[in-house]
């Protein structure tokens, strides 16, 4: 292009520019359309619908105003339901990022074999949760059970119990299930960051006299800030969503004793026909699950950035 | 080989590490090695009770359930299959799973790219409108897509599972394909001169190859995922469908009361799948999801 030629190529170039940005968003617009049509207007149907009395079968329905919300912040099953799944959601957080850091931790230290012993570490967490739970259904079966059959050959007949019948100790066996892992992409997460972690700044540290736990909560830890961010955030969304575990293993019970809030919301809404109830419900765990990550987020940056 | 890793060996020991490069055997690496195994065993311990009792009687696992198969044959695989429609179940997992990854590598690399391509404001927008979805829980979006299935006619059928995993899957894929696109160079699309048809070509042939490692990345994860899978096939498939292979496992669970050897012998089958996935992948699995981890 000349100079002369500039302000007619400019337009040109404009308008050429527009039309490929129009042409990209053409790109876009298929998946857009999926996911629009799979997420985000059910999602919003979901709002309508709290407001609701729907059976979730029938062709129509009223409007209840806040009713559904009100009942269910009175309703001790709901209450009981949450109270579970913050226990399950941070109580797996915690012990899964830190069954995962130890693992990562142990892995870095090899320094023959890694691939092979990170694809051991791996393999049990290519089983799903529904298979893992099924099999510990059985294994905690009271008669016929591994765990109990266990306990009685080695001669603590009474420590043997009905592990999924007994209200006081179900949630805690639930609990275990969901932990009785070694980490999968968690671990590999931290391992990645650990072994990102400058071999320089760890020896300049120790040349400085500082131990090995020194090394660790001084060098390590801050440099690995962002894995635990993204680690934590994870794991507590995945834990607010707890079901498979549940409804495999106790199917909620016994009575309502184990429900979770995923639980609860698909007893509710399919089981018990309270579809606009059920749909409350699941507005409460969005919310919950919005607030957690902004907070965890919003936590976590703050510390790296101290750190 | 040997050469080339000394000669190197012996340039940076004479350079930095002196100490790293000689990789001698320790006992402290060896007690860790052992402590892995340990740890490794106890928590497959579940698994190889399974698939030992695969090999078993209902009326061995019960009257002896520690005890070890008597004899080794596969009875149990081969009346699962003749029992129940386990085998419809598995070809119905192996429909979802791969028809679903094949859509969304055909959709979610080209509307990350979209997405990048279009920048600005509309570009920002898109990408968190699709984020957003990260936070949004399977159990919100629920019921109201059961109505709308039940009204157009697919409830209970593999088409409403594949489209709601769809939806499910873009977030994390526009996520992964996003960070990806922005860490290399597109000076090559830039510069060829071409509109509309010619742009998707030029995406397809000269974009898309690049962004392998992102793509091997997410097929894997999602192939596990979907295979994996519980509750939206649960929830979809009514009894009407044989189900994937969970949902059918789960429905025995309930009607084969006194047949615990066919579930356990169900679980192995269902795990023989993703661990040939992860085999087949693995070198491509540990790199990717390094690589976005330390990014992220």
């Amino acid at each position: 292009m000349s100079a002369s030629l500039s302000a007619p190529a400019r337009t040109r170039r404009r308008s050429r520019q527009i039309r490929i940005r129009w042409t990209m968003f053409g790109f876009v617009v298929p998946a857009l359309i999926v996911y629009l049509a799979m997420v985000i207007v059910p999602s919003l149907q979901s709002i309508q619908l709290s407001f609701t009395n729907w059976d979730g079968i029938a062709d129509d329905y009223d409007y209840v105003g806040f009713a559904n919300y009100t009942d269910m912040l009175t309703s001790g099953r709901f209450w009981n339901a949450v109270k579970n799944t913050l226990l399950l959601g941070i109580g797996s957080a915690i012990i899964i990022n830190a069954i995962s850091l130890g693992m990562a931790l142990l892995l870095d230290r090899l320094v023959h074999l890694q691939g092979l012993f990170r694809t051991a570490v791996y393999l049990p967490a290519l089983v799903s949760a529904f298979i893992v739970a099924t099999i510990w259904k059985y294994l905690l079966n009271y008669n016929f059970g591994f765990v109990n059959t266990f306990l009685r050959d080695v001669g603590v007949p009474d420590a043997a119990r009905d592990w999924l019948g007994d209200s006081d100790i179900v949630v805690w066996v639930i609990l275990f299930i969901v932990c009785f892992t070694l980490g999968g992409n968690t671990t590999l997460i931290y391992l990645a960051n650990l072994q990102s972690v400058p071999q320089e700044l760890l020896e300049a540290a120790r040349i400085d006299g500082a131990g090995k736990i020194q090394v660790f909560l001084n060098v390590t830890w801050p440099m690995i800030a962002g894995g635990v961010t993204i680690n934590v955030t994870l794991a507590l969304i995945a834990g607010w969503t707890i079901f498979d575990q549940v409804m495999v293993l106790t199917s909620g019970g016994p009575g309502f004793v184990s429900e979770t809030m995923a639980f609860f919301i698909y007893k509710v809404g399919f089981g018990e026909y309270r579809a606009g109830f059920g749909s409350a419900a699941a507005v409460v765990l969005f919310l919950v699950v919005l607030i957690s990550s902004a907070a965890t987020n919003g936590y976590m940056r703050k510390r790296e950035i101290q750190a | 080989m040997t050469t080339t890793s000394e000669t190197k060996a012996l340039v940076a020991g004479m350079t930095t590490k002196p100490f790293k490069e000689k990789k001698r055997w320790t006992v402290g690496e060896i007690v860790t090695m052992a402590v892995i195994t340990v740890l490794v065993l106890i928590v497959a311990t579940p698994v190889l009770y399974a698939l030992v009792n695969s090999f078993r009687s209902y009326a061995e696992i019960t009257t002896d359930p520690m005890g070890l198969p008597t004899t080794f044959n596969f009875d149990n695989y081969v009346q699962l299959f003749q029992q129940t429609d386990f085998g419809e179940a598995v070809l119905n997992t192996l429909i979802i799973t791969v028809v679903t990854v094949v859509l969304l590598v055909l959709l979610v690399p080209m509307a990350a790219y979209g997405i990048e391509r279009v920048g600005g404001r509309a570009g920002r927008f898109l990408y968190l409108l699709f984020i957003a979805g990260l936070m949004i829980p399977f159990q919100v979006r629920m019921i109201p897509l059961v109505e709308a299935f039940n009204e157009v006619g697919l409830y209970s059928t593999l088409t409403s599972v594949i489209l709601v995993h769809l939806g499910g899957a873009a977030s994390f894929g526009v996520l992964l394909y996003s960070s990806f696109i922005r860490g290399i160079p597109m000076d090559v699309e830039e510069a060829a001169d071409v509109d509309g048809a010619g742009r998707l070509r030029t995406f397809w042939q000269i974009v898309f190859p690049m962004l392998l490692p992102a793509t091997s990345a997410f097929v894997i994860t999602q192939a596990l995922g979907l295979w994996n899978d519980f509750f939206i096939p649960l929830v979809f498939l009514d009894s009407s469908s044989a189900g994937t292979i969970n949902v059918a496992i789960n429905r025995m669970v309930g009607l084969l009361t006194s047949q615990w050897q066919l579930i356990y012998t169900g679980a192995i089958l269902a795990i023989i799948p993703s661990v040939a996935i992860f085999a087949g992948f693995q070198r491509f699995f540990v790199k990717g999801l390094a690589v976005g981890a330390v990014k992220g």
